[in-house]
């Protein structure tokens, strides 16, 4: 069980005691979360951390995930490709399959709870169940990004979702002007993961070699699928802007290339810009290159994350986090944690970026100070317990509903 | 004795107001019919969502119009108003929607933003959490103010007196009520959280009440 108290020494005591504190006024609530999967994607992977956690704080946290046939996830997955903006023809039937799913699977209501937390579309209607149960608060949390959702798919889902009392959003961007309040919890990270844990400069210095990076030359990263929405052949195309000035690398690393066929044909135009020069390196890393994705981070001199289009982003708050200067697309989440000049640079022009890059490379004093800047951000505001305190003061906050200031005693 | 002083915190959520503004008329519009929990959100809060650092444009309005509109003489009129001169939100939201009204009133042509850059008007729901820690003279209140987090400092040093309408900061009315520190009291007051970032401020604090103790540790 991960321990609240490991995260000490990361945010300091006050704010930890903060978070017991919150918690002790939740004691033997029971909080039930519910989503479609037990593994696999960034959903049941934050629950594989939060429930433990709420647990450990005396909250009688549980987690179910409902179960379906393969015609109901083909339909799941449909819906979440329409939420992205995707274009496919909606049909009623659609939501007939997501309601029989549901009812087939509301036995999961049987338990009281203080608070129902629904995760994304797929357990939606399960909500349509709530009458007659001992359920009074009814939350749902959505993980993606449905600004731009088809319209059909996010009316048909709409009638579910105002039957809530309240819906979460990673950022003020994906709400949807519904009658329910729409509270803001950015996602954020864990430093304790293999992703973001603390390496020594051996460890570093080993895990880049091997990966066929000269540890001993500065470089730049981008860590990212192969997608044109990252514009990857932008980012070689800034490198190229600044070889000129600078003896560096250029390191692009992503993944998923291999079952995605527009990812293979992307890789293959990133290759081909990159015309077999010895100083980009192009790395086509499994999904479990954690530890690996972590060394390029901290070996790297300036990480770039040139997205045209992106989420949330928290690759960049990972970048961040290990106290490393950003020059990111200005989209998205991008623009929530990048702060111009303070905790990096916002750029929208492949010349924009190669200027930035070549400022960051020359003056190491202004990449230190936008690093530092960028990780005290992530530490006060994207790490795992202050995700855990906002929703501490989400579930605090049902009880207070329409106040202003709560006074806690 | 001198009556204790409680450590408090204030953590808060953040929920959406529905109004979004795509144009400096629609966000003069926003500015005058938002909750006052908006505008402290996006005026005061501000300070502590980035405390660990002083930055061009600290408010949130002065930010979006500076980076999506690029009106930088409003951006740079609007990131002047110091939230700590004005004595409640009130105050605050007049300043904004005379600045904005100016600018707009001066009738140049104004274009709206692209659909996904708009402004978000955003409002919070603070908690204010009572300590543990508590303070009986200077010096316990020096160890106190020592261990606490940026979320102390910014409910004592600006919900209190902004929000709460308190006459000043927490600090400074109980060193002068309780402790007659009237002279820390007033040095602190005029501690300006706006310049300084949060970290700064806690620092600048504790230094002044360490040259207190000594002082008296001396007499």
């Amino acid at each position: 069980m991960k321990d609240l108290d490991k995260y000490t020494s990361i945010v300091g005591k006050a704010e930890i005691d903060e978070i017991k504190s919150l918690a002790g006024y939740l004691k033997g609530k029971r909080v039930h979360h519910i989503n479609s999967t037990k593994e696999g994607g960034g959903v049941a992977e934050i629950l594989q951390r939060l429930v433990p956690l709420m647990k450990s704080l005396g909250i009688k946290a549980s987690w179910d995930a409902i179960h379906g046939d393969s015609v109901f996830y083909d339909v799941t997955k449909m819906i979440h490709n329409a939420l992205h903006g995707q274009e496919f023809e909606f049909k009623p039937e659609y939501t007939e399959i997501l309601e029989k799913t549901n009812e087939k699977n509301k036995d999961l209501l049987n338990e009281p709870a203080d608070v129902t937390i629904i995760h994304d579309p797929q357990p939606l209607p399960l909500v349509l169940f709530r009458d007659g149960q001992e359920r009074p608060c009814w939350l749902w949390r959505c993980h993606i990004d449905v600004s731009e959702a088809d319209y059909h798919f996010w009316g048909a889902l709409r009638r579910y979702v105002e039957r809530f009392d309240g819906s979460i959003f990673h950022m003020a961007e994906y709400t949807k002007g519904l009658s329910i309040p729409q509270y803001i919890i950015p996602p954020a990270i864990d430093p304790l993961s293999d992703k973001n844990r603390e390496l020594s400069s051996n460890e570093v210095r080993d895990i880049i070699q091997k990966l066929g990076v000269d540890p001993q030359k500065q470089y730049v990263l981008q860590v990212s699928r192969f997608d044109r929405l990252k514009d990857p052949v932008g980012v070689i195309q800034a490198f190229r802007m600044i070889q000129k000035w600078h003896d560096a690398q250029l390191v692009l690393a992503g993944g998923g290339a291999s079952d995605d066929p527009e990812g293979v044909k992307v890789l293959q135009e990133v290759r081909e810009a990159a015309d077999g020069d010895p100083n980009i390196h192009i790395l086509d890393l499994p999904p479990t290159s954690n530890l690996e994705i972590n060394a390029l981070q901290r070996g790297a001199s300036v990480i770039v994350q040139k997205s045209l289009r992106e989420g949330f982003g928290l690759v960049v708050t990972e970048a961040m986090w290990k106290g490393k200067p950003v020059v990111g697309g200005a989209t998205g989440g991008i623009r929530t944690q990048i702060i111009q000049n303070t905790t990096g640079f916002l750029v929208s022009t492949i010349e924009g970026t190669a200027y930035r890059i070549r400022q960051l490379l020359s003056n190491p004093g202004l990449a230190d100070r936008l690093g530092h800047s960028a990780k005290e951000y992530v530490r006060s505001n994207f790490l795992l317990p202050s995700y855990l305190k906002n929703w501490l003061l989400l579930l605090i906050c049902q009880a207070h509903k329409g106040e202003k200031i709560t006074f806690l005693e | 004795m001198a009556e204790q002083f409680r450590f408090y915190t204030e953590a808060g959520l953040v929920i959406h107001t529905n109004f979004k503004a795509e144009s400096l008329k629609s966000l003069l519009i926003g500015l005058k019919k938002v909750s006052g929990s908006s505008i402290f959100y996006h005026m005061h809060h501000a300070l502590l969502r980035r405390h660990f650092a002083t930055s061009d444009q600290m408010n949130d309005f002065a930010r979006w119009v500076m980076v999506q509109l690029g009106q930088t003489s409003l951006a740079e009129r609007l990131a002047s108003i110091d939230p700590m001169a004005c004595h409640s939100v009130r105050e605050a939201r007049e300043q904004l929607i005379s600045y904005v009204q100016d600018y707009v009133g001066a009738g140049e042509l104004f274009f709206r933003v692209a659909e996904g850059n708009e402004f978000h008007f955003l409002e919070l729901h603070s908690m204010v959490l009572p300590l543990k820690s508590h303070a009986d003279d200077l010096e316990s209140f020096y160890h106190g103010l020592k261990k606490t987090s940026s979320g102390t400092l910014f409910y004592h040093m600006i919900e209190a007196p902004i929000r709460l309408g308190k006459p000043s900061n927490d600090f400074s009315e109980w060193l002068k009520n309780s402790l007659n520190e009237d002279q820390l009291a007033e040095e602190i007051s005029r501690l300006n959280p706006y310049m300084y970032n949060l970290y700064e401020l806690k620092a600048e604090i504790l230094q002044r009440v360490r040259n207190r103790l000594k002082e008296l540790w001396k007499s």
